[in-house]
């Protein structure tokens, strides 16, 4: 009851005209932010800092949490209808959403995805509003070992992202190299870097995205003599068969994504892939997926914008970020003068109340503006591909370029371009290699401080409950074809 | 063997292999474990391995057909694309950012695509200024600035 009402104040609190225009504005700008590839969250609210200093700490943290939230979605669009993604939390939503784009079912897909991140959206702020003060607890008994253990249950992933098992787990394998390039975080000596001083920072997510899936999507795409098809832009509304595959995805993405997003430096990205892979493994027919399964957009993308609520949840809590994006609000709040912590909810509890209220109102915001604008979006989609893909490769050069204020990213991108290109003309799936360069430094840092923690001794995964439970799902994930083979042979 | 292996696939499947390779090869000179910890050459040392059993996994199946052949397709306008995104990037620091990218739009609209020429300029030229406003005005990136200033 007294929660009710403290959401009532928080809900009086941000429905004033002024914070209600800071949510409206943090959600826009959030979706364009997460259009642009090479620009995150958290450095467009890095950008805007100076320019709130001496506005209300509630309006700007509101418009904070919108451009987080709304940046989850816009990276959505790009996904869907050019197949780029503009966030390493939508990869996995280019993989059937911009299929469903090429079926003349764009407007559902970016349609589904609206209404499933306004359902993760708003289940996440229910989760945040309830249980952030006994889940951050939780969430700081993640130590290494479970870590590593996360990390090895999204790298099962590999081998059930692409069509051929053997040409994910290669590709797979090869992101987790391209990983080791740069500095060695545990001892601080370069490694792979072939003499190259702007490799020591290692090779960036956005470079290997945008190159995959932008500029391979677009060689493979402007082939010589081939048909420019005007595809269809369809309904935006999911009909009655498509909402009964997708709800469920929905509900099972928002869990996946909200509990994965408490843990720090997990994410929106792992919970993307988790709930993906999540949905392929309870499907009754998996072959659908990477062919245009509407589950297959509308889990991930409700798990990566329930994260994104799930991520304040020890920053609110504990004053420990979840994400890059509240660090950067966490230094927010203490530029304002106020202290986050265990006592967050008790002295500013205006603040935070208003804050999640604010939540609640910019989902409503994103569904309403994104439902009518879905079509217009997947109009994009009627355009010839010959006035499309050089604007394209503009974008993606810019946003590479931008990113890291570096020109050799740009001969990287290209590079990479070129091999996503022979990727995708023989079936090699590229989404297994991001997954391994975002997941392989993870794993490995995560198992050097276990092993550390240990003296050398293995069994520190088995014996904590947490990595033990990790361990053992990460085991009947990658067995579970095996056991209900033999369980089919069995019944027959 | 009576069956064709695509150029393409062979030279993934072997560049994969290669790769590996090369990651063992760099691994085995940097340490590998001290006392009870994993050294920096550790990991890559064993994705390596990993890398090139699983290409070399791949060139078998390909060799003994077990792959689908797939329908080759002309590569010769992706090629042309390749070479216009590498002047493009050369461009950067010669001529700068934003008449690198409007030559980059004009080439693929006008030459490669031969769209009529004054819509292209026009389609170039706005699509640059549009680039230029939000990264450079708004957001403040510094991009690679030429003889013009832009």
């Amino acid at each position: 009851m007294e929660l009710l009402a403290q959401l009532g104040q928080g809900f009086v609190a941000a429905a004033t005209p002024m914070n209600l225009l800071m949510c409206l504005l943090g959600v826009v700008l959030g979706q364009i932010i997460g259009v642009l590839p090479g620009i995150g969250p958290s450095a467009a609210i890095a950008l805007l800092l100076p320019l709130t200093y001496g506005s209300s700490p509630t309006g700007a943290v509101i418009m904070f949490a919108g451009i987080y939230y709304g940046a989850q979605y816009g990276g959505t669009l790009t996904s869907v209808l050019i197949n780029v993604p503009g966030e390493s939390s939508s990869v996995m939503t280019t993989l059937d959403g911009y299929q469903m784009a090429l079926q003349g079912r764009g407007g559902v897909a970016l349609g589904i995805a609206a209404i499933g991140s306004f359902i993760a959206g708003c289940l996440g702020t229910v989760g945040l509003m309830l249980l952030a003060p006994p889940l951050s607890k939780v969430a700081l008994a993640f130590g290494p070992p479970e870590y590593c253990a996360l990390v090895l249950l999204g790298l099962t992933a590999l081998a059930a992202v692409g069509g051929s098992v053997l040409k994910g787990l290669a590709t797979g394998t090869a992101g987790m190299l391209l990983g080791t390039i740069g500095i060695d975080p545990q001892v601080g000596v370069p490694r792979f870097d072939f003499g190259q001083l702007w490799l020591l920072d290692g090779v960036d997510f956005i470079v290997l995205a945008v190159a995959l899936f932008g500029v391979g999507e677009v060689l493979a795409s402007c082939r010589m003599g081939a048909a420019d098809p005007i595809l269809n832009v369809g309904r935006v509304l999911p009909n009655r068969e498509e909402w009964r595959q997708a709800r469920m995805a929905i509900l099972r993405g928002s869990g996946i994504g909200f509990l994965i997003g408490i843990l720090p430096a997990a994410g929106a990205t792992i919970a993307s892939f988790v709930a993906y892979i999540a949905e392929k493994k309870v499907a009754k027919d998996p072959s659908r997926f990477g062919k245009g399964a509407i589950e297959g957009v509308a889990g991930p993308e409700s798990a990566n914008n329930a994260a994104s609520a799930g991520a304040m949840v020890p920053m609110f809590a504990l004053g420990v970020p979840g994400s890059n994006t509240t660090a950067v609000m966490l230094a927010a709040l203490i530029m304002f003068g106020l202290r986050p912590g265990p006592d967050m909810f008790t002295t500013n509890a205006s603040l935070v109340w208003a804050v999640i209220a604010s939540m609640f109102i910019g989902n409503l915001i994103l569904l309403v503006l994104n439902l009518p604008l879905a079509g217009l979006f997947a109009r994009l989609l009627q355009i010839r591909y010959r006035w499309i893909y050089p604007p394209i490769l503009a974008i993606c050069l810019t946003g590479v370029v931008s990113h890291a204020n570096n020109v050799e990213d740009a001969w990287l991108m290209l590079a990479f371009g070129a091999l996503g290109w022979l990727m995708k003309r023989y079936d090699w799936s590229a989404a297994p290699m991001i997954l391994g360069l975002v997941l392989g430094p993870i794993f490995e840092n995560s198992l050097r401080q276990s092993l550390t923690l240990s003296h050398g001794s293995g069994t520190i995964f088995l014996t904590r409950p947490i990595s033990a439970v990790l361990f053992a799902l990460a085991v009947m994930a990658v067995t579970a074809p095996l056991w209900s083979r033999i369980f089919r042979a069995k019944t027959v | 063997m009576n069956h064709r292996i695509a150029p393409g696939e062979l030279i993934l499947a072997l560049f994969f292999a290669l790769l590996g390779g090369l990651w063992v090869v760099a691994a085995l000179r940097m340490p590998l474990w001290q006392g009870f910890i994993p050294q920096s050459g550790f990991m890559p040392l064993w994705y390596g391995i990993t890398l090139a059993g699983l290409a070399a996994a791949i060139l078998a199946r390909l060799w003994l057909g077990k792959e689908q052949p797939r329908q080759e397709e002309p590569i010769g306008k992706a090629l042309v694309v390749i070479a216009v995104i590498a002047a493009t990037v050369l461009g950067f620091e010669l001529i700068g950012f934003a008449p690198s990218i409007f030559l980059l739009l004009l080439v693929l609209f006008a030459a490669v695509e031969r769209l009529p020429l004054a819509r292209s300029a026009a389609v170039a030229a706005g699509v640059t200024a549009v680039l230029f406003l939000i990264f450079r005005t708004w957001l403040r990136v510094s991009l690679p600035v030429g003889p013009l200033g832009i």
